[in-house]
């Protein structure tokens, strides 16, 4: 799961994940994208640029 | 003590404090990210988890949510009349129940106190699939910064040195300053680089111009030089929601009035002590 805010200043990023994603999947570029979801300083954006979601895979071995 | 505001929103201010040591800029900018308490989630009763997550991952990141904290409501359990065992003027409640496949956000905990309710609706907190479920109880208390960050009402909250810049004489308008400032802070006209006044505020006081200007050939000392004003601070202040900004800031400054009114207090007792001795 996403980090619910940012491990360097706090900010609330898991809100942006989700439109982050769908966006990027889409082939927009993720540097625009973060900075339209007003991401602007490096340590937010790392925190969405290297995020890979693992629910997913986890699920089966529950 | 002089404070200009240059910006003031709900989440957000930005302001020039002038006149002040960098002994009281520091502790402004401590008290208002560990001495102003927020309420958080604390204490989570699970009563059903079948998700992926851990009940302690998933305790930590209800942790983090932060909660709309009215301070007039709201008292620090260990200053409570109850002494912290626990009423309704030092904790509230919130309950979740939802069952997957789908994904649990914020705005699922029903808060018993409808004005203590998660700043956003929409942070996910974790994915259910087929046939997971998730009920639970949340207890959330005041607390404060500097006993765990997620009771800190500020995100970023810093400050730095007003910026001065001197360019001399010997400058020939090369322009390298410019083209390296990465703020943008600076600009050539009539064959001499100047600063944009509306930009100075951004100034990082990195410094490159200088190495820019140095590399350019004009000798030891650059034309352009970067100093800083000493007993003015810009400062920058971002809220996480749970509080306004200028309340964030009130309570700083009330922190500090108080802990030095209790300092003094103390240094009178010590010394009204003393002299009484003396005049026996
Ligand atoms: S110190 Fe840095 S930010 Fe300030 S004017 Fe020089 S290059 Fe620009
Ligand atoms: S780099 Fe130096 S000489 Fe060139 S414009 Fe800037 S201050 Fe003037
Ligand atoms: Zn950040
Ligand atoms: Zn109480």
């Amino acid at each position: 799961m996403i980090p619910v805010r940012c491990f360097t200043c706090g900010k609330i990023i898991s809100l942006a994940w989700e439109e982050y994603r769908e966006r990027v999947e889409g082939g927009e570029d993720a540097g625009t994208v973060l900075t339209d979801l007003g991401l602007h300083r490096y340590c937010c954006r790392r925190m969405l640029l290297t995020h890979k979601e693992l629910v997913k895979d986890l699920n089966p071995y529950q | 003590m002089d404070i200009v505001f240059s910006r003031l929103g709900d989440n957000e201010a930005r302001f020039v404090l002038e006149g002040v040591s960098d002994g009281f800029a520091n502790s402004f900018r401590r008290a208002m990210m560990s001495e102003v308490p927020t309420l958080a989630i604390e204490d989570v009763r699970i009563y059903d988890n079948t998700s992926v997550l851990f009940d302690e991952i998933l305790a930590s990141r209800l942790g983090l949510i932060p909660i709309r904290t009215d301070l007039s409501t709201y008292r620090l359990p260990s200053r409570c009349e109850c002494g912290g065992a626990g009423c309704p003027r030092c904790y509230t409640v919130y309950t979740l129940s939802v069952e997957g496949p789908c994904m649990v956000y914020s705005g699922d905990l029903v808060p018993r106190d409808p004005a203590a309710s998660p700043v956003h609706d929409r942070i996910p907190i974790l994915r259910l699939f087929e046939n997971q479920k998730l009920v639970l109880e949340a207890r959330a208390v005041l607390g404060k910064g500097k006993e765990h960050s997620k009771w800190q009402p500020t995100i970023a909250c810093g400050y730095k040195h007003y910026p001065v810049i001197t360019i001399d004489d010997r400058c020939d308008g090369c322009g390298m300053c410019v083209d390296e400032c990465p703020r943008g802070r600076l600009a050539n006209g009539k064959g001499k680089a100047r600063v944009i006044p509306e930009r100075l505020e951004l100034c990082l006081l990195c410094r490159l111009c200088e190495k820019a200007c140095k590399r350019g050939g004009i000798g030891s000392e650059p034309a352009i030089r970067v100093d800083e004003e000493r007993s003015r601070y810009i400062f920058n202040v971002e809220g996480d929601g749970s509080l306004p900004v200028r309340e964030i800031i009130k309570e700083a400054l009330l922190h500090l009035k108080e802990s030095t009114r209790s300092l003094l207090e103390s240094l009178d007792e010590i010394a009204g002590g003393t002299s009484d001795e003396e005049s026996e």
